[in-house]
């Protein structure tokens, strides 16, 4: 691969100005987990890289109901950090799943991100607890929900000036459980074949009052199921309720076959995840009156 | 014999310490004043005339030291593992998706890669031949123009099994399919070469056969044998993969036509593209027993993608042959071997030989034959299994046959078999757990009428220390450790009295290659004969000197041993002796793997005599909803013969099992119309640490002393061929559905469950 | 294309190197630094044949480009013996035949270092974790387990954790 020059600014502000200056040219770095291989087989080649390890974005902190974690963010600094774990879980369940240690120190939460893999790890758990992100220019921030940033694969509505900066997640409501899962051929080192996140939230009365069902490798872009999600909330559950939505959430798939597995089988596998995902769920709730 | 303080005994390999601290160099750590970087360019498409190939941009640019093509070979341009069919660099036409066309050496990566670059291939593009089935009928578009797509087709027959068909009670027929696998070994393959004022071209080869290997740069370069140095620095794994000869030549070529030294080493997703894989082989089989279980007759017919070259296609057909009766008595028996050019991935040598494919036919074949008799599978391998003394279908009398059933016995009894249905079988409603065996036998040795012996030379020096030298390549799977072991033993020294260097064709005569589990019998055999000849000359000297009758004496941790009393002289006393009065402590000796003079005639081509046998037991949970399957528990009951290094032994088996188990269930080339989709670790999909099982190793020790040293035999194959049929009778037993198709992916034991 | 003056400490020593950006720390170790231990069998992340530590944490070092190391302390297998002392875990690797060709040994050895380095006492589970991204194809991983724990072991005994250099 050709090398681009390289800079470690000292500030945002720098990095922004750069691209400003010189847009897809430059690059961002972060954990190059990713970028490096894309150099390599020569789907990106920047005129620069810009890293920005010396402007904090590697931070975690609490703000007023909501988490926000800087882009620079590793895997493992996330499943060391005890409130997210505790807040989190299903992002948290995903980071350690993800990959292996050594990759796992390097990987961002931006960089899985930004790559808008279909199939990345973080992302359904981070759209089920509807997570805003936070794109910087030049010209100023905006806060966009994670769901609308993606449009294909590799494809996403950041701007060419714009970095992301931040992740935001708000803290779930009460009476709120999350799940992940992972479909992968090996339990390490593993990309997946289907993967999916889900966040059921019960209201006053036990009926769902919100629910989230994101399924990644399933779609040319992580995808909600939202007429899944739609056939759970005003509901009360019962198994009925599970199990419809989890057909329908299949239904909603537009899988790819790939070296991993087939269009089918990842068609089966989220009607077969979801319905586990929610019963799983729904057993963190407390689930009374249901006999396994 | 008394106990011996290194056979047998968990000792450090010689050079585990230079591993550990990362000065073990291997091939792509090999630095040489003014080395360049070789490079290959190969075809992007599966077939493909070339119209032309002009290479005149890449010479020009600075820093391109050598830039050939099949033009530029002085000698011949193919491999030589048996046929000489696989052109170095591809003259007319490409025929598979690792034919190279080019080969640059320049001052880096860099300025090789623009060289690559640089390189003008005009290709016409041809459609492909990729279904055996397709390519064996009449008529159809030769891979190879002028040569029948049929490469082989060879039938053996023992008995007559028509009449046995039409006697049997039970009739099991089924097909099978299994997969092209990757060895994947770590440190892909890698050659540097460096020709000397002398002209002495000197090779550093990640490889299995450094005398081989020698002959291949020999004969491609025009030069002599004795030109020609080949040494193998340590090697990051083989597995089969690195036998047949990969890119030394080339950078033998290319030193010789830079006359600056060359280092080529492949990266992983070229290595995947271009070394032969285990041939995917489709078998049809029959197999026929009376109601009382007792096999009659198997019939099997198996066709095996070969990829368009010829690599060791032959011999492992002939081996699958040999085994797929199993290690079972069976009277009647015929077996047509069919082997298929295609431009697919080239295949050969893989660990088992063609006998891990044999193996998930039988063994599947026995639990079906069971299921259908009412029978365990337990009973139905016991009640027909070899023995000491059974002739075996190819005419080969098995002499030390007890480890078949006692390996059997001793698994069943390690997994609980009998009392396995006290265990949960459905620890969860969509969870369902199974049990499943099996058993096999595996040649050690090349086979009868083949050459199979190696040489060694020892030397002890006046202080005591001994080298040994032997160019029997250790891959990681102990062989040199052994060898030290083994001389260690016989005159009485300490392990750390005894170097042994990496195999080098310079110092020390053939030993063959490290395959088929016989460089433990062959060089193992020939050390002893060394190190007795030493042993002689120094108890020959204290006999005179202290006037004892020699065999009173023996050696002992470094002292002389009267009666089995510590004597005041050392080895080290007496080597100092001999040198002084001038008596020889070197010692050349060579073994070859002899075949006894009482054995009867052997009817079947290339038989092996000496057996590996080996029994595994799955415990495997499969989640019916998703079909994956987890692989809770193994045991596995292998025969060594005699433990010599158990470190060796233990990790071999560890290693066969853990291959095993992605043969079984994950581990498959997926390969479109020639092209391979996932060359790569990500997704070429191998277990690791957290998806290994709980492993138990028994090891049998049941001499073969007609065979290896002490009664060893090799053990390096037998591991693996057992894992995948054992598993997917687990599967079997858990879900009642049986596989017949390799890898069984979750995908495929969710087709099983709902078809 | 320019070259960059990159900083590294790496076992102890300084080591100042020029290089391309786009080169990876790995080929800095073994071309510019000279330390070959730290092997390449991917070049892609997946194999973990290439794993040092950078500022104590385990990374692939094919997975990180030459500049985002620069100031940093990297250790690899070559700085894991002190004064030619085998660390525990080196000499434990070699007595349990935690390996047999040995290319993966230097990152697995690394990943191990690390795991003693947070917990002086790992559970099986605990260790094959540790190591869920170092590939082994002989496979060694039950020794691997054994020598880990054997060395853990050692280390508690000497109660002595001052004796592991670039902690």
């Amino acid at each position: 691969m050709n090398s681009p020059q390289y800079i470690a600014v000292e500030s945002l502000g720098e990095a922004l100005k750069i691209k400003q200056e010189q847009g897809a040219h430059a690059r961002v770095i972060a954990g190059a987990t990713d970028l490096i291989l894309r150099m390599r087989d020569r789907v990106f080649s920047p005129k620069l890289l810009v890293d920005l390890r010396q402007v904090s974005l590697d931070t975690i902190s609490c703000h007023a109901g909501e988490m926000r974690l800087g882009a620079y963010v590793t895997l493992s600094q996330i499943l060391a950090d005890d409130e997210i774990t505790v807040l989190f879980p299903a992002l948290v369940e995903a980071c350690r799943q993800f990959a292996g240690p050594p990759i796992r120190n390097l990987a961002t939460l931006g960089g899985n991100i930004v790559n808008a893999s279909p199939a990345a790890d973080l992302v359904p758990p981070l759209m089920a607890y509807d997570a805003n992100i936070v794109l910087a220019s030049s010209a100023g921030e905006r806060v966009l929900a994670l769901a609308e940033f993606f449009t294909g694969p590799g494809q996403t509505v950041m701007q060419a000036d714009e970095i992301l900066t931040q992740i935001r997640l708000p803290l779930m409501p009460p009476d709120s459980a999350s799940w992940f899962i992972k479909l992968g051929q090996r339990r390490s080192m593993a990309i997946s074949i289907i993967n999916l996140s889900i966040r059921l939230t019960l209201g006053a009365k036990g009926a769902v009052s919100d629910a989230r069902i994101v399924l990644g490798a399933a779609a040319p872009t992580p995808l909600r199921a939202v007429a899944a999600e739609a056939l759970l909330i005003g509901k009360e559950l019962s198994d009925q309720q599970v199990d419809q939505a989890a057909v329908e959430a299949s239904r909603e798939t537009s899988p790819i076959t790939d070296v991993r597995a087939s269009r089918n089988y990842r068609e089966r596998m989220t009607q077969v995840l979801v319905r586990r995902a929610l019963l799983a769920s729904w057993d963190d709730l407390g689930r009374s009156g249901r006999n396994e | 014999m008394h106990e011996s303080s290194v056979v047998g005994q968990w000792v450090s390999a010689p050079g585990a310490e230079d591993i550990v601290t990362g000065k073990a160099r291997y091939c792509p750590d090999i630095q040489l004043p003014g080395m360049l970087t070789g490079k290959l360019l190969y075809s992007p498409h599966v077939r493909a005339r070339i119209k032309n190939l002009d290479v005149s941009k890449a010479k020009d640019i600075p820093g391109v030291y050598a830039v050939i093509t099949h033009a530029d070979i002085p000698g011949e341009n193919s491999y030589l593992y048996a046929y000489p069919d696989q052109p170095l660099l591809a003259v007319d036409e490409v025929r598979f998706q690792g034919d190279a066309v080019a080969a640059v050496a320049a001052v880096d990566e860099k300025t090789a890669d623009a060289a690559l670059e640089a390189i003008a291939v005009d290709y016409e593009v041809l459609s492909g031949i990729f279904d055996p089935l397709e390519a064996m009928k009449p008529g159809a578009d030769q891979v190879v123009a002028g040569q029948s797509n049929v490469m082989m087709q060879m039938t053996y027959t023992s008995g007559d099994v028509e009449a046995a068909l039409a006697s049997a009670d039970v009739i099991v027929e089924n097909t099978y399919r299994t997969q092209w696998a990757e060895h994947a070994f770590l440190e892909t393959e890698g050659g540097v070469a460096r020709v000397d004022d002398e002209g002495v071209v000197t090779v550093w080869s990640s490889c299995q056969a450094p005398h081989r290997d020698r002959m291949q740069i020999a004969r491609s370069l025009g030069l002599a044998e004795s030109m020609v140095r080949v040494i193998t620095p340590y090697i990051g794994g083989a597995f089969g993969g690195k036998d047949e000869a990969h890119v030394q030549i080339h950078a033998a070529l290319l030193a010789y036509a830079a006359r600056r030294p060359v280092r080529l080493i492949r990266g992983r997703r070229e290595s995947m593209l271009t070394h032969v894989k285990r041939h995917p082989m489709i078998v049809h089989c029959t197999t026929a027993a009376s109601k009382d279980g007792r096999l009659l007759a198997v019939r099997a017919r198996v066709i095996a993608d070969a990829g368009p070259y010829s690599n060791a296609t032959h011999e492992v057909l002939n081996k699958f042959g040999e085994f797929i009766g199993g290690p079972y008595k069976v009277p009647n028996l015929e077996v047509e071997k069919i082997a298929v050019r295609t431009n697919n991935p080239i295949t050969g040598a893989f660990r088992g030989f063609g006998a891990p494919q044999a193996a998930f036919v039988y063994e599947s074949q026995m639990d079906d034959l069971a299921r259908k008799l009412g029978m365990d599978p337990l009973e139905i391998r016991l009640l027909n299994g070899v023995e000491t003394g059974t002739q075996l279908f190819t005419g080969v009398v098995v002499r030390e046959g007890r480890a078949m059933k006692a390996s059997l016995r001793k698994a069943a009894e390690m997994i609980a078999w009998e009392k396995r249905d006290q265990c949960e079988r459905s620890p969860a409603g969509h969870l369902r757990r199974g049990w499943g065996m099996a058993t096999i036998l595996k040649g050690a040795g090349l086979g009868r009428g083949l050459a199979d012996h190696a040489g060694v030379l020892l030397e002890m020096h006046r202080d005591g220390s001994l080298v040994i030298n032997s160019a029997a390549a250790d891959m990681g799977q102990g062989i040199i450790t052994l060898m030290a072991q083994l001389a260690a033993e016989r005159l009485g020294l300490d392990l750390s009295c005894v170097r042994i260097d990496r195999a080098d064709t310079a110092k020390a005569p053939d030993a063959g290659a490290s395959c088929a589990s016989r460089q433990a019998m062959v060089s193992g055999n020939a050390v002893l004969i060394a190190a007795d000849e030493i042993r002689d000359t120094l108890l020959s000297l204290a006999a005179r000197k202290i006037k004892v009758s020699k065999d009173r004496l023996d050696l002992r941790n470094g002292r002389l041993l009267v009666d089995g009393e510590i004597h005041d002289l050392t080895v080290q006393n007496l080597a100092e002796r001999a040198s002084v009065w001038g008596y020889p402590l070197h010692a050349q000796s060579r073994y070859h793997l002899e075949y006894p003079d009482d054995a009867p005639e052997v009817a079947y081509r290339f038989s092996s005599e000496f057996f590996q046998f080996c029994t595994q037991i799955a415990q495997v949970l499969v989640d019916c909803e998703t079909g994956q399957v987890k692989v809770e528990k193994l045991v596995a009951v292998h025969d060594a013969g005699k433990i010599i290094n158990p470190g060796g032994v233990y990790g071999q088996i560890e290693g066969g099992v853990a291959q095993g188990i992605g043969y079984a269930l994950s581990e498959e080339l997926v390969v479109v119309e020639g092209h391979t989709l996932n060359a790569s670790l990500e997704n070429y999909v191998i277990p690791m640490a957290l998806d290994f099982p709980e492993l138990d190793i028994h090891v049998l020790e049941m001499p073969e002393l007609a065979g290896g040293p002490l009664g060893a035999k090799g053990v390096a194959e037998g591991p693996i061929i057992p894992t995948a049929p054992a598993i997917r009778n687990a599967i079997l037993d858990a879900i009642g559905k049986p596989l017949y198709q390799l890898p069984m992916n979750a995908e495929r034991v969710l087709a099983a469950l709902n078809p | 294309m320019s070259e960059m003056d990159i900083h590294l400490t790496v076992n102890g020593n300084p080591h100042k190197v020029q290089a391309e950006p786009a080169k990876t720390l790995l080929c800095v170790l073994r071309e510019d630094v000279g330390l070959t231990g730290t092997k390449d069998g991917c070049s892609s992340g997946d194999c973990g044949a290439c794993v040092v530590l950078l500022d104590g944490r385990v990374v692939n070092s094919c997975m990180v480009l030459a500049p985002q190391a620069d100031g940093a302390r990297i250790t690899t297998v070559e700085g894991l013996a002190v004064n030619g002392q085998l660390h525990p875990l080196q000499r434990a690797f070699a007595e349990t035949w935690a390996f047999q060709c040995g290319f993966c040994t230097q990152g697995m050895l690394i990943s191990c270092y690390a795991l003693l380095l947070s917990n002086e006492n790992p559970s099986r589970e605990e260790i094959l974790i540790a190591i869920a991204g170092n590939f082994c194809r002989c496979t060694a991983y039950q020794n691997v387990v054994k020598a880990v724990q054997q060395a853990a072991a050692e280390i508690r005994e000497r109660g002595n954790r001052e004796g592991i250099p670039h902690a």
